[in-house]
């Protein structure tokens, strides 16, 4: 119960920051997606319905502040945590080279369905410096994820012992 | 079969869904459109937030430009420094109070001057996804606000409403790449659709090469399509090029507005003439 009320506290502070805060002044890239790491940690971390649960107030912070089509974020998101859950169970490792690169993975197949989807509809393009600030975004998000995820696992392993 | 669904069940979980998002991303169902009870309760969580921040951000503001910008001023006028910090503060704030008297005043004649009902909003937030472009206003359905009615500033259009809900709706920038309107060019009279590219820019489509555009014109809203009222200034073309192949042109129009400074905005209280969808028409 701890660790869900911390989660929902990072992800809610980290999207009201990002959202409501810096947003007017700190560039897209340069902000990184704390509920998207709430959901990764979720999956990665805390098994049973404990980590669906966890997962849902993150997913629908996520949906109530991207202006995606009614859904699609909320519902990517759980997506996302039934990924992260399928890796954790068959390739876990609690090292901080692996937080590192399945954060990034799960990152950027986020993204590139989204990139997707959005040329299937042919609603925009993507140039050349999107894809370096993507590039950032990801690099970041995942370089936190790791102090943040060992930090949190580990306080969740003493919880439980 | 069955040892197998219960293997892999979390990776066809997530299939499935994944299958969700392309059909709500590609034909997002007309029944999901308004918003539920779901995302109307879970959006009130963000509303002391939102206002907390945006009362925090005038105060800070003030607080910045009138006094701890002058902590620099010498020791020995402890006195002094107080009393020009005390009165700096007041002239910030009257000057804060000033413009921001200025721009309502503005944005008052503009809403009389377009002679349709408006309701003035305040910027609380912007979308800050990678592949979306939005931003977040202070008024909602409360005040009349729905889908689709257009969002302007007297300098030019912001976009469109997309989601509302009560005391908050997000608008839809025109350079989001699901946002499409009719325009003119305001020197040449040429008609074309203008569509978001995702970018910084819109684009201008059906513009033949025989027609007279040039890097500098006008771009305003020709309102004939309903969704934006007529004469509202899109931007500026930056680039008209003429393709040896092919039919049109492709003509960039950069926004009059700039989306990460705006503050206030006015929604345009009419319901478009076509129903609303966030998509292209």
């Amino acid at each position: 119960m701890r660790l869900f009320l911390v989660l929902l506290a990072a992800s809610f502070t980290g999207t009201a920051l990002s959202v409501w805060w810096l947003s007017g002044f700190v560039p897209w890239f340069l902000l990184p997606d704390f509920s998207f790491l709430a959901i990764v940690f979720a999956g990665l971390f805390i098994p049973g319905p404990l980590g669906l649960l966890a997962a849902i107030p993150p997913a629908l912070f996520r949906e109530l502040t991207v202006s995606a089509p009614p859904w699609v974020l909320f519902l990517s998101s759980l997506s996302l945590y039934f990924l992260a859950r399928e890796v954790s169970l068959r390739l876990f490792l609690r090292a901080e080279s692996f937080i590192l690169s399945t954060t990034a993975v799960l990152l950027l197949l986020e993204s590139v369905s989204m990139v997707i989807l959005a040329l299937l509809v042919g609603s925009r393009s993507f140039s050349a410096l999107w894809v370096l600030k993507e590039g950032i975004r990801v690099a970041w998000t995942s370089l936190i994820a790791v102090p943040l995820f060992m930090d949190l696992s580990g306080r969740w392993q003493r919880v439980t012992e | 079969m069955a040892s197998f669904l219960r293997k892999w069940w979390r990776l066809l979980a997530a299939v499935v869904l994944m299958i969700a998002v392309t059909q709500l991303f590609l034909r997002p169902p007309a029944a999901l459109q308004s918003v539920g009870p779901v995302r109307g309760y879970a959006v009130a969580v963000f509303r002391p937030v939102y206002a907390t921040v945006d009362f925090l951000k005038r105060g800070v503001s003030s607080l910045w430009g009138g006094y701890i910008a002058l902590t620099g001023v010498a020791r020995e006028n402890e006195e002094l420094r107080r009393e020009i910090a005390g009165l700096r503060e007041t002239i910030q704030s009257n000057r804060e109070d000033l413009l921001e008297n200025r721009r309502l005043k503005a944005l008052l004649g503009f809403s009389e001057a377009i002679g349709r009902r408006t309701v003035g909003a305040r910027v609380v937030g912007h979308d800050v996804s990678p592949w979306f472009q939005g931003l977040f206003i202070d008024v909602g359905g409360e005040a009349g606000v729905e889908p689709g009615m257009a969002v302007i500033t007297p300098g030019g259009g912001v976009g469109r409403i997309h989601k509302v809900y009560h005391g908050l709706s997000e608008v839809i920038l025109l350079t989001d790449g699901r946002f499409a309107a009719d325009v003119i060019v305001e020197r040449s009279r040429v008609r074309a659709i203008a569509e978001g590219t995702g970018g910084g820019v819109c684009s201008l489509k059906y513009v033949s090469p025989t027609q007279d555009v040039v890097a500098g014109d006008r771009v305003l809203f020709s309102g004939f399509d309903g969704s934006m009222p007529k004469g509202i200034l899109l931007g500026t073309v930056v680039s008209a090029q003429r393709p040896r192949e092919g039919l049109f042109q492709h003509v960039k129009v950069v926004s009059a507005v700039d989306f990460m400074s705006v503050e206030e905005v006015l929604v345009v209280l009419t319901r478009p003439s076509i129903p609303f969808r966030a998509e292209r028409p």
